[in-house]
């Protein structure tokens, strides 16, 4: 009993530690590199992934043991209220539009990203955690719980949402003359949560400003809405 | 520093914990989203003191996606899956996160111009 006690926790230290480790030699190489598609959070997955396979190690194991690095993304989520609080002063003259638009956008990609994963694989599961990839992971995960999605889908959905968002977004949206920085913003903070919008911080203020309001008002919308949209998509099809 | 530290953790936990007693009353939204507004709140009416929180907030922002990684391994479990349905799945992200991108973008330039263009006509009135 005490032995098993004692090889958990150890494990647990072992797993956190390796996954603190490989997550921090790629943010330290970001940071040098300066490259966003150099992403910490996608390197660390795709090096964890041959690890663990390697070395033979259930992933079942490994998710119990960093347990509670996964406990921390409901703190994390609430200290995104700091930003928010940060920009009230700047938005509150625009809040009705922008709150009209993110509502539009967010649920018709909802419907649109539901409908056509049925469609294509026929399989409920998938096409929830589709839907859900615009909003920031931890409030992605937790939707994809309450309508029983695939976690890990939706996990995987969310970040390559987000490397598009952030790579992309910015040419593309100049491309098409979409080139005030606050329409930038906006947009890349509805379609690419908290990815797109810590990439696009570094351009400038206005950008981040307008991305995390956008992240933020996108993540509510989507709690409220989502449920109910899917709910009734699957009594049509 | 450190007192800002114990500051910052005591003012998440306890706005995380109003929100675990509020989800419990009203489950439509996760606790953690409750946690953030409540956050919010707390702070723009100068209930909690947004100088001291700062850095450690923003530290824990610029660091909060390796918490994301476990549930991101997790995807190994559906080798299958991936297989059978990967290329698709990607489309079908590629596309739609396109989509939004370009309808908010879009979208909102044009009203920011509408908006330019008639602050520039009542100047020249």
């Amino acid at each position: 009993m005490n032995d098993n006690l004692i090889s958990e926790i150890s494990f647990m230290l072992f797993f956190i530690i390796v996954t603190l480790v490989v997550y921090q030699a790629y943010a330290q190489l970001q940071k040098l590199c300066q490259k966003p598609w150099l992403n910490p959070m996608l390197l660390s997955i795709l090096t964890l992934i041959p690890m663990l396979v390697f070395f033979n190690i259930p992933f079942d194991q490994y998710y119990q043991a960093t347990a509670p690095l996964n406990g921390l993304l409901e703190p994390a989520v609430v200290a995104l209220g700091f930003p928010l609080y940060q920009h009230i002063q700047t938005i509150k003259k625009q809040w009705r539009q922008i709150v009209m638009l993110l509502f539009m956008g967010a649920i018709i990609t909802i419907a649109i990203s539901f409908c056509v994963t049925i469609y294509a694989t026929n399989q409920y599961e998938l096409a929830v955690s589709l839907s859900l990839k615009s909003v920031t992971t931890p409030i992605g995960i937790a939707l994809t719980e309450q309508l029983q999605g695939n976690n890990s889908i939706t996990a995987f959905a969310i970040i390559l949402a987000g490397l598009f968002g952030a790579l992309l977004g910015p040419p593309w949206l100049a491309f098409i003359n979409v080139t005030s920085p606050k329409a930038q913003g906006l947009a890349i903070g509805a379609a690419s949560h908290a990815l797109g919008t810590a990439t696009i911080s570094s351009i400038s203020y206005e950008h981040a400003a307008y991305s995390s309001l956008a992240l933020i008002i996108s993540a509510v919308i989507t709690s409220i809405f989502s449920p109910m949209i899917i709910n009734t998509l699957v009594h049509f099809l | 520093m450190f007192s800002n530290i114990i500051y910052s953790l005591l003012s998440v936990s306890i706005c995380l914990l109003i929100g675990k007693v509020i989800e419990l009353f009203l489950p439509i939204f996760p606790a953690s989203l409750y946690g953030m507004l409540i956050f919010t709140a707390l702070l723009h009416y100068r209930f909690l003191n947004a100088k001291r929180v700062k850095a450690c907030i923003e530290w824990a922002i610029t660091n909060m996606a390796v918490c994301f990684v476990p549930a991101g391994v997790g995807i190994i479990n559906h080798y299958e899956l991936i297989k059978n349905h990967g290329i698709m799945l990607v489309t079908i992200i590629f596309l739609t996160t396109f989509l939004l991108l370009t309808f908010v973008g879009l979208t909102y330039q044009r009203q920011l111009n509408r908006y330019e263009s008639t602050a520039k006509k009542e100047l020249n009135k």
